[in-house]
C-alpha cells in the first residue's frame, strides 16, 4: 500500500531530524535510506559539464527557457567541502566548493576560526571536539535556508512573472518574482532571503539578500552573515540534467566570492522503479510534516545544554 | 470516499444550504494556457474569522467581527460544545497555533497572512505565508489514498465546476482547531472547499465541514477572498516555530 509505505517514510524522516544530533555522534555522515545518492563534487561535474556537446533548452510558450520539473537533490552531504572521512580508509568525498579551485571555502581568518569553534562545539565525538555543547545544526529544527533547500530536491514550475519552487521536505517553497521589483530595506531579515530572478540567456539567475544569517550552509558550522548576497545559476545540460551553480558574496566574511556547483538530475529519469505507471501516486508530493514532531530533539538539546545559534555579524574592517 | 458522495450530495440539495448561498456570480474569469479558469495570484481574507469563525465582541487584542458560519450556529454535538468550551477556557496552552503547527484545512485560509495560488495541468498549488506552508491540491484523476492516514492538512483533490475550484479534503489528524476561540474537529474531519472568482480581483469562499465524531449535521462557512492588489504584493515569510524556538530557547 502506497500510503503505508508513505507512513513509514514519513516517520523515519521524522525519526532522521528528531535524532539528528544522535545520528550524527558517530561522525559519520548518515544518508537515510531512500535519500538522493551524493551527486559528483564540484572537480567531476565541471568535468563532465565541460564535455557536454551544446544544448538549447526547450522553451515556454513565452519563449523563456523550460527548466520545470521535479529536480532531484543537490547532494545529501552534510558538509559543502566534504572534509569527513566515512572511515580512515575511505578518502572524503569530493567537495561542493568548485571556486576556489582547493574546493575549501575562502573564509577570513577570524571566521574560519569562528567555523571551525562551530565545529569543535558540535558535541559528535570526532576529534578535535572540545567537548562542550555549543551549537547544533539549526536543520535539525526542521529549518531551511538558500543553497541548502535545494539538499533533497524541489520541483520548480514556471507561471507569468514567478518561478515557483515547491519541497516536500517541510513543506518549503520559494516563489521567485521575476519583474525586477524592489527589495525590502536591509534591516529586513528573513531566514529564506528575499529571492529576485532574471534570465541571463538560457539560465536562470536568483539574487538573494535580505537574509538573518541563522541557518548554516551545511551541519558542520559553515555560515554566512547577515548581509550575504546569494546568487544561484539554473541552465539546463541536458533533457534531464540541472547544472546548478551557488555563488556567495559575503566580503565581511570571506576573502573572495566563492562558488558551489552541483548537478541537478530530473526525478524518475534514468532510474528504475516504474514511476507512475506502476504507482499512480508516484509523482505527488505527500506531506511532510517536520516540526509538528520534533518537540523531543527541542527539548532534548536544550536540556543537553546546546545554545541557539546567533547570527555572526562580522568585525568591522 | 465512496461513503461521502450520497451525504455530499444531500448537502448540495438541502434547501437551507442553498438558501445561504451567494448568486453564482456572473464572472468569467481569464484562462490559463492549460485552459482552466485563472485564480493565480496573492490572496487574503479580510475579516476576524482567525480569533473566532461565530460572531463574537471585541477583547484584549481581538477584534469584533460577525462571524462566517452560516447562521452562526455550529451544530456540535452535546459532549463536543462541553469540550469546545473547556478549549476556549484553555485556549492560551490549547490552541495548536501556540505550537506553531501546521493549521489545518480551512484553517489556514483565513489566517491574517496571504497566500499565493500557482495552477499547473494536474494540481492547484497553495503557497500560504504562514509557516511556508504547502498545499498541493491533485486534480490528475486520482482518488483519495486509502486511509487512514493522519495528515495535519489533509488530501486535497480538486475539480472545476464551471468556473469554480471544488476540493475535496479528508485524511486530517485531531490536533488541529478551527479558528483561536476552541472551535474544533476529529480526524473524521471531510472539507469541501468552493473557490469561485468573483471579479477580476475578489473569490468566494465557501467551507462545508462535515464530522460526525463533533457535528449532528454538515454545516457551512462562506467570506470573500481579496486579490492583494499592490504592484509589489509578495508572499514573505512567518516561521512561525523558529521564533517560537527561539524565544522559548532565550527564556530558559
Amino acid at each position: 500500500m502506497k500510503s503505508d509505505h508513505m507512513l513509514v517514510v514519513a516517520v523515519a524522516v521524522a525519526a532522521m531530524v528528531s535524532l539528528g544530533a544522535a545520528m550524527t555522534a558517530s561522525g559519520q555522515g548518515f544518508v537515510a535510506p531512500g535519500t538522493t545518492k551524493k551527486g559528483p563534487g564540484a572537480r567531476t561535474w565541471l568535468a563532465e559539464r565541460a564535455k557536454l556537446p551544446p544544448y538549447s533548452p526547450p522553451r515556454m510558450a513565452d519563449g523563456t527557457p523550460n527548466l520545470e520539473g521535479r529536480w532531484g537533490g543537490s547532494s545529501s552531504g552534510d558538509d559543502v567541502e566534504e572534509t569527513e572521512q566515512v572511515d580512515p580508509t575511505t578518502p572524503p568525498w569530493e567537495s561542493y566548493v568548485s571556486n576556489p579551485a582547493n574546493g575549501r571555502i575562502p573564509y577570513q581568518a577570524w571566521a574560519l576560526a569562528e567555523r571551525n569553534r562551530h565545529r569543535a562545539g558540535l558535541a559528535r565525538g570526532v576529534a578535535g571536539e572540545t567537548g562542550e555543547r555549543l551549537y547544533t545544526d539549526p536543520q535539525t529544527y526542521c529549518l531551511k535556508s538558500v543553497p541548502r533547500y535545494a539538499q533533497r530536491g524541489f520541483e520548480l514550475i514556471q507561471t507569468p512573472g514567478y518561478v515557483t519552487q515547491m519541497l516536500v521536505w517541510g513543506h518549503y517553497h520559494r516563489r521567485i518574482p521575476l519583474d525586477n521589483r524592489s527589495r525590502p530595506g536591509a534591516d529586513a531579515k528573513f531566514w529564506m532571503g528575499v529571492p529576485r530572478g532574471r534570465w541571463d540567456g538560457d539560465a536562470l539567475v536568483v539574487e538573494s539578500t535580505n537574509f538573518n544569517g541563522k541557518m548554516w550552509l551545511d551541519s558542520v558550522g559553515n555560515f554566512v552573515s547577515p548581509n550575504v548576497r546569494i546568487t544561484e545559476r539554473f541552465a539546463l545540460v541536458e533533457a534531464n540534467t540541472l547544472d546548478y551553480e551557488v555563488t556567495i558574496d559575503d566580503p565581511g566574511v570571506f576573502t573572495q566570492p566563492w562558488t558551489l556547483s552541483y548537478r541537478l538530475r530530473r526525478q524518475g529519469a534514468g532510474g528504475g522503479g516504474g514511476g507512475a505507471a506502476r504507482d499512480p501516486y508516484a509523482n505527488e508530493g505527500w506531506e511532510h510534516a517536520c516540526h509538528e514532531g520534533n518537540t523531543n530533539h527541542i527539548d532534548g538539546t536544550q536540556h543537553l545544554g546546546f545554545k541557539w545559534f546567533t547570527p555572526v555579524v562580522p568585525p568591522r574592517p | 470516499m465512496k461513503h461521502w458522495l450520497p451525504l455530499i450530495a444531500a448537502l448540495a440539495c438541502t434547501p437551507a444550504v442553498l438558501a445561504g448561498q451567494a448568486a453564482p456570480p456572473a464572472y468569467t474569469p481569464p484562462r490559463t494556457p492549460n485552459g482552466q479558469p485563472d485564480i493565480q495570484g496573492i490572496w487574503q481574507v479580510l475579516n476576524t474569522a482567525a480569533w473566532d469563525i461565530q460572531d463574537h465582541n471585541a477583547s484584549l487584542d481581538v477584534p469584533a467581527g460577525r462571524g462566517v458560519v452560516e447562521g452562526n450556529d455550529i451544530p456540535y454535538r452535546p459532549e463536543a460544545l462541553e469540550k469546545k468550551k473547556q478549549n476556549y477556557a484553555s485556549r492560551a496552552t490549547l490552541d495548536p497555533e501556540t505550537k506553531c503547527w501546521l493549521s489545518g484545512v480551512p484553517r489556514i485560509t483565513y489566517m491574517p497572512y496571504p497566500f499565493q495560488i500557482v495552477q499547473q495541468a494536474d494540481k492547484v498549488n497553495i503557497l500560504y505565508e504562514y509557516n511556508h506552508t504547502l498545499r498541493h491540491i491533485y486534480m490528475n484523476g486520482n482518488p483519495h489514498p486509502e486511509g487512514p492516514i493522519d495528515w495535519w492538512m489533509g488530501d486535497s483533490r480538486g475539480r472545476w465546476e464551471g468556473n469554480t475550484l471544488v476540493v475535496d479534503v479528508v485524511h486530517f489528524t485531531d490536533q488541529t482547531w478551527l479558528d483561536r476561540a476552541g472551535n474544533f474537529h476529529s480526524e473524521q474531519l471531510h472539507v469541501v472547499e468552493r473557490y469561485t472568482p468573483a471579479g477580476p480581483n475578489h473569490m468566494l469562499y465557501e467551507v462545508m465541514i462535515e464530522d460526525p465524531k463533533v457535528f449532528t449535521r454538515p454545516w457551512k462557512m462562506s467570506m470573500p477572498l481579496y486579490r492583494r492588489v499592490e504592484s509589489e504584493a509578495e508572499v514573505l515569510e512567518y516561521e512561525c516555530y523558529a521564533y517560537l524556538i527561539e524565544e522559548n530557547w532565550n527564556k530558559r
